[in-house]
């Protein structure tokens, strides 16, 4: 059964068509989100979150983009919003003298090359986090996350861009190690 | 720029990035479905509120929202009261007025958000749970009566109130056993949804106590 289908079995009120929509989509969404968090209770808080607006706003759905790729924006949204909050939280929480620095963190005496690129991931500009995880990571296309994100596809190809000579850069030590 | 790749060892270090776990599916879903449950209940009432009864609905939001101002902050009623001019009886048969409506919203929203600010900043000393979830039950009441009111036809407050109704259902349910947990759970749901600061686009500063006590 294509999406259109289920959608309309949605908005009729079906609710085993919920289910099967949720199905259907439930597993790449939590994917991208726990790759964004990297805590399964976030991820798990943001994805039905996401799911939740979904169903809400399904009658505003023109189909302009696959179902997928409007439920990832909405979870994409979500967790953004979320790690924003957590942020803005901990640093009060914390006080700003205090909180660790972000993407500065100490060179690790033998650091395993998975630690040290998680960290330099971590520490990305979250615009720059963002599509390289969706596309180094997650293997979407520039396109997909251009409509995931609202923003071009060349604005996608440069924050990629970005993110891998930080990267690089982050990890120019341990190559030359 | 995808001519640009990283090395094979960093992109197959990159794929063990917050490498995820099985979908936790069914305990999302029990989650999902109970908040669609709660969406689905609603939404026949709003189909059948006569435009009568409708209009008695918002004046009795507003007496109800007056109300819940005086035993939620004492003193706070004379500050409230010139908001009650606005809602005095329509003659009979007289055309609904939408400002009615919108002041009773203003109304509503105002206290949430006066409520919600008091309930962040105690809810990290964990203290004043039935206090604050006997005023999440009566605000969450009148946020039911504006969802099926008038006042939802305009598409950003009925997100507004939506959004709100499911933080004051989690604060509502909150009972002196709750973990300091449960109450970061609530905390960080407010934060999350953007709740309070979309609260206060739409409340005139200065018409709700934001200082005190639950």
């Amino acid at each position: 059964m294509d999406d259109r289908d289920l959608i309309g079995r949605v908005l009729a009120g079906d609710d085993r068509a919920e289910r099967e929509l949720y199905d259907a989509h439930v597993d790449r969404v939590f994917r991208l989100v726990y790759r964004m968090v990297g805590d399964t209770h976030r991820a798990q808080d943001y994805t039905q979150e996401a799911f939740i607006r979904g169903f809400r706003r399904l009658a505003d759905f023109r189909g302009e983009s696959a179902l997928s790729t409007w439920l990832c924006a909405i979870a994409v949204s979500v967790t953004l919003n979320g790690l924003r909050s957590l942020k803005r939280a901990r640093e009060r929480e914390v006080g700003l003298d205090d909180a660790p620095p972000v993407g500065t963190r100490p060179v690790e005496a033998d650091p395993d090359l998975k630690v040290r690129l998680s960290q330099a991931i971590d520490g990305l500009p979250e615009g720059y986090r963002t599509v390289f995880v969706m596309h180094d990571v997650e293997g979407y296309t520039h396109e997909e996350i251009a409509t995931t994100l609202g923003v071009q596809a060349g604005t996608s190809k440069a924050q990629l861009f970005r993110a891998r000579a930080r990267l690089r850069e982050s990890l120019a030590d341990f190559a030359r190690d | 720029m995808d001519d640009d790749p990283l090395d094979e060892s960093l992109r197959a270090a990159a794929r063990d990035y917050h490498q995820p776990p099985d979908t936790p599916r069914e305990a999302m879903w029990r989650e999902i479905a109970r908040a669609r449950r709660l969406d689905r209940a609603r939404r026949p009432a709003r189909r059948w509120v006569p435009w009568a009864a409708a209009a008695a609905a918002a004046a009795a939001i507003l007496a109800l929202g007056i109300g819940i101002g005086r035993v939620w902050r004492p003193g706070a009623g004379a500050r409230l009261a010139p908001g009650s001019v606005a809602v005095r009886p329509e003659p009979a048969g007289a055309r609904v007025n939408q400002t009615a409506y919108r002041l009773a919203t203003v109304e509503h929203l105002g206290q949430s958000e006066a409520f919600l600010t008091l309930f962040r900043a105690s809810v990290r000393t964990g203290s004043q749970e039935q206090l604050a979830s006997a005023t999440a039950r009566q605000l969450l009441a009148t946020n039911r009566l504006l969802l099926d009111s008038p006042a939802a036809d305009d598409r950003k407050t009925r997100l507004l109130l939506e959004d709100l109704e499911l933080v004051l259902a989690e604060i509502a349910q909150l009972t002196p056993e709750a973990t300091a947990g449960d109450r970061e759970l609530i905390r960080e749901g407010i934060q999350r949804g953007g709740v309070l600061s979309r609260l206060r686009t739409v409340v005139p500063a200065g018409t709700t106590p934001t200082r005190g006590d639950l």
